[in-house]
């Protein structure tokens, strides 16, 4: 066992770059779907009744289907359609498409929390615009949404391992690649693990760091 | 401390003019035909029983509610709809909005900013001022109010007397024509209201012009020069606080004394008066 | 895509079924054993629970699954495919239980345990007829909110040979030259089912809601 796990140090470059990769992937995701959920936020508040029900419509549906059957969709099913992509394009596109939906869900529910006085305040004081919302709307509400924020980004680096299925050279493909090749299954998939671990533990970090901000303000 | 009178042209007799001011929630109509004028340095209280429509008027005169009909000037400038007549934009209404300080009834100040910061933060940003003159402006107002010591202090950290204290000093920094008070006790448990009563009165005193909602009788009757008597909508007596309690001239102002201040109290020492609103015992000095 | 194609999804969609319930009925209640260790302070296993709880958390399905499918019989146990996918779908939801029963015990007044010791109530009974029913009760929409995530990633068990509903339409795709079809029937299974699942949850936490609001 000792050697097994050897044999997965020799191929740490491999590991490595499965590595980089998924916080790459989970990264560009995470920033695609929390921009793009933001404005779907928006819409999901919108007095425009049809456009606010489809965006509903969207994000129930994002909700109640699987990830994996999803990556599925959009790299096997489209291409019928006449939609062909490559596996990157493939995987950041149903990762961001699908994490959309549920950052649209939580930063709406972060917003319908938060008090309304202190913006109406800001309006009596003269903001307007953008700087009443980078001055006054925005400050709280990211203290107040940061712990469900991070939550859903350890969900976008885990839905990350799924991409395997498609080819994608991210970690746990790495790591069935060293398995299948070096036949050190058990090792290559623990360290795999433990580096999944490592990287929510850095998210949960971050999280509590803006926990402690929110503390002080609360 | 003098409160400097800022430079918005005065070519007018009345700081506030309210004409004909209507306002309906679909099928309620909560503002009726509603007139009054507040000359500089007057305070006015505007009193009468919930739903009279004394707070939606308030939040008219800046414009947080859209009345549907009727004219607000301020000092001779008309709030809410520009020059040529089409309703003001937004940074319009925000260029307005820097002459008139509001104080809210759940404070509401910022949460992720200090009690410094937040009295400073919208003379620096939206009135563009010099940080450095802004802070020392700023201490100066603190002390004012009492709060100097926790200027460093998040509001959730402070009482609820504190937090108002700290919305005073706030609207004050923008050093506004006029200070519009929402009902500022109403949210205080009793021993806090008379600190923030007594920093009003003072304002008063001192010259500032101030329209007051609140239903503590006991600072209408002292601190106001005038009372503004509603009910459901309509402006039903005006008069100055003496006449107001002790002898009412319409039927509608002696029922609601009647309910909430025990009756019209004749010849009342203004320093004697024990707490007439049941509602809130405050505690005077 | 044939009858026969359709048939051997829906047989797909029914293995799905009893290997999540599989996984389901395994997961509560190793989760509530772990936050019952973790509660009680046991010296040695509440800090290796807590660990465990964490690694589990935060590891992917998939990787998980392939460490048990491979690894396992790598270390001298032998599973197949079956085996290895409930294992891996009770391990990872007993951890996520497991946040939940103690989010429940810590919601747990304690007032009530000092009742049931005054009236001489021993701690096994005092466990199961005032404790379980109340945390079930307050846990109720996170472990329901548990069993619709632990539905949603069954799809991983087509990873291992399961034949699953994914795998059943992967295969026909495959076989068919037209993968779209097969993969929206498979799509349209799950989706009423999660949503199914997500209205109790909505459901209970309203009737819950009504019922503790104040009389």
């Amino acid at each position: 066992m000792i050697h097994d796990f050897g044999i997965v140090w020799s191929e740490r470059g491999l590991l490595l770059s499965g590595l980089m990769n998924t916080m790459l992937l989970s990264a560009l995701a995470g920033f695609c779907a929390l921009v793009l959920g933001v404005l779907l936020s928006t819409v999901l508040m919108q007095r425009a009744r049809l456009l606010a029900q489809t965006a509903r419509v969207f994000v129930d549906a994002a909700r109640c289907t699987p990830f994996l059957l999803f990556v599925y969709f959009v790299y096997y099913g489209l291409p019928s359609a006449g939609l062909r992509f490559d596996n990157w394009s493939a995987g950041l596109a149903a990762l961001i498409v699908y994490h959309t939906a549920y950052m649209g869900e939580i930063l709406r529910g972060a917003w319908m929390a938060q008090p309304r006085e202190p913006i109406e305040a800001g309006q009596a004081f003269g903001y307007t615009g953008l700087k009443l919302f980078r001055r006054i709307v925005l400050p709280p509400l990211a203290l107040a949404s940061a712990p469900v924020v991070g939550n859903q980004i350890i969900q976008i680096i885990k839905d990350s391992a799924f991409l395997t299925i498609i080819a994608l050279p991210e970690l746990t493909n790495a790591a069935s690649s060293i398995q299948s090749r070096r036949y050190v299954p058990f090792a290559s998939f623990i360290i795999a693990m433990l580096l999944y671990w490592a990287l929510c533990l850095v998210v949960e970090a971050g999280v509590a760091a803006a926990g402690r901000m929110a503390q002080a303000r609360r | 401390m003098n409160i400097t009178i800022p430079t918005m042209p005065s070519d007018n007799t009345h700081a506030l003019k309210v004409v004909g001011l209507s306002k309906s929630f679909g099928a309620l109509h909560v503002l009726d035909n509603v007139s009054f004028g507040v000359a500089p340095g007057e305070t006015v209280c505007l009193l009468g029983p919930s739903g009279s429509g004394k707070s939606t008027l308030l939040r008219c005169i800046n414009w947080l509610e859209r009345p549907d009909a009727g004219r607000i000037l301020l000092n001779g400038r008309q709030v809410g709809i520009s020059s040529g007549g089409v309703v003001m934009s937004d940074s319009e209404l925000a260029a307005m909005r820097m002459h008139i300080g509001m104080v809210f009834q759940h404070f509401a100040l910022w949460p992720h900013l200090t009690v410094l910061q937040n009295v400073m933060e919208a003379p620096v940003h939206v009135q563009r001022r010099p940080k450095d003159e802004v802070l020392a402006e700023a201490e100066a107002l603190l002390r004012r109010v009492g709060m100097y010591e926790k200027r460093d202090a998040f509001p959730a950290r402070l009482s609820g007397g504190q937090k108002q204290r700290v919305g005073i000093a706030r609207a004050l920094a923008m050093k506004p024509t006029l200070l519009l008070f929402d009902e500022p006790t109403s949210a205080l448990d009793p021993e806090l209201v008379g600190e923030v009563l007594a920093v009003m009165r003072d304002l008063a005193r001192e010259g500032m012009t101030m329209v007051v909602v609140t239903h503590e009788m006991a600072f209408a009757r002292e601190a106001a020069s005038r009372i503004v008597f509603m009910d459901r909508g309509v402006v039903v007596e005006t008069g100055d606080p003496e006449t107001f309690f002790s002898a009412p001239k319409t039927e509608r102002a002696r029922q609601f004394l009647l309910r909430y201040a025990s009756g019209p109290v004749p010849n009342a020492e203004p320093s004697s008066i024990v707490p007439l609103n049941p509602e809130s015992a405050s505690i005077r000095p | 895509m044939s009858f026969a194609d359709i048939l051997s999804i829906f047989s797909g969609a029914l293995t799905t079924l009893l290997l999540s319930a599989a996984g389901i009925a395994l997961g509560l209640p190793v989760g509530l054993g772990l936050a019952l260790l973790r509660w009680a302070r046991v010296p040695v296993a509440a800090p290796i629970v807590a660990l465990y709880v964490s690694l589990l958390r935060a590891s992917p399905l998939v990787t998980l699954l392939l460490l048990l499918f491979y690894g396992l019989p790598n270390v001298g146990i032998s599973v197949g495919p079956v085996t290895a996918g409930v294992l891996a779908l009770a391990m990872n939801t007993s951890a996520f239980n497991c946040e939940v029963w103690r989010a429940a015990l810590m919601a747990f007044p304690k007032e009530q345990t000092e009742a049931a010791q005054s009236v001489g109530m021993r701690r096994g009974l005092r466990f199961r007829r005032i404790v379980l029913p109340q945390i079930v009760r307050i846990g109720l929409p996170g472990l329901v909110n548990e069993m619709t995530q632990l539905i949603k990633v069954t799809p991983v068990l087509a990873l291992v040979g399961v034949v699953d509903v994914t795998r059943a339409a992967v295969r026909i795709g495959a076989s068919t030259y037209e993968p779209l079809p097969p993969l929206l029937v498979a799509i349209a299974i799950y989706v009423p089912i999660v949503y199914a699942l997500v209205s109790t949850q909505r459901w209970i936490e309203r009737r819950q809601a009504r019922l503790e609001a104040p009389a």
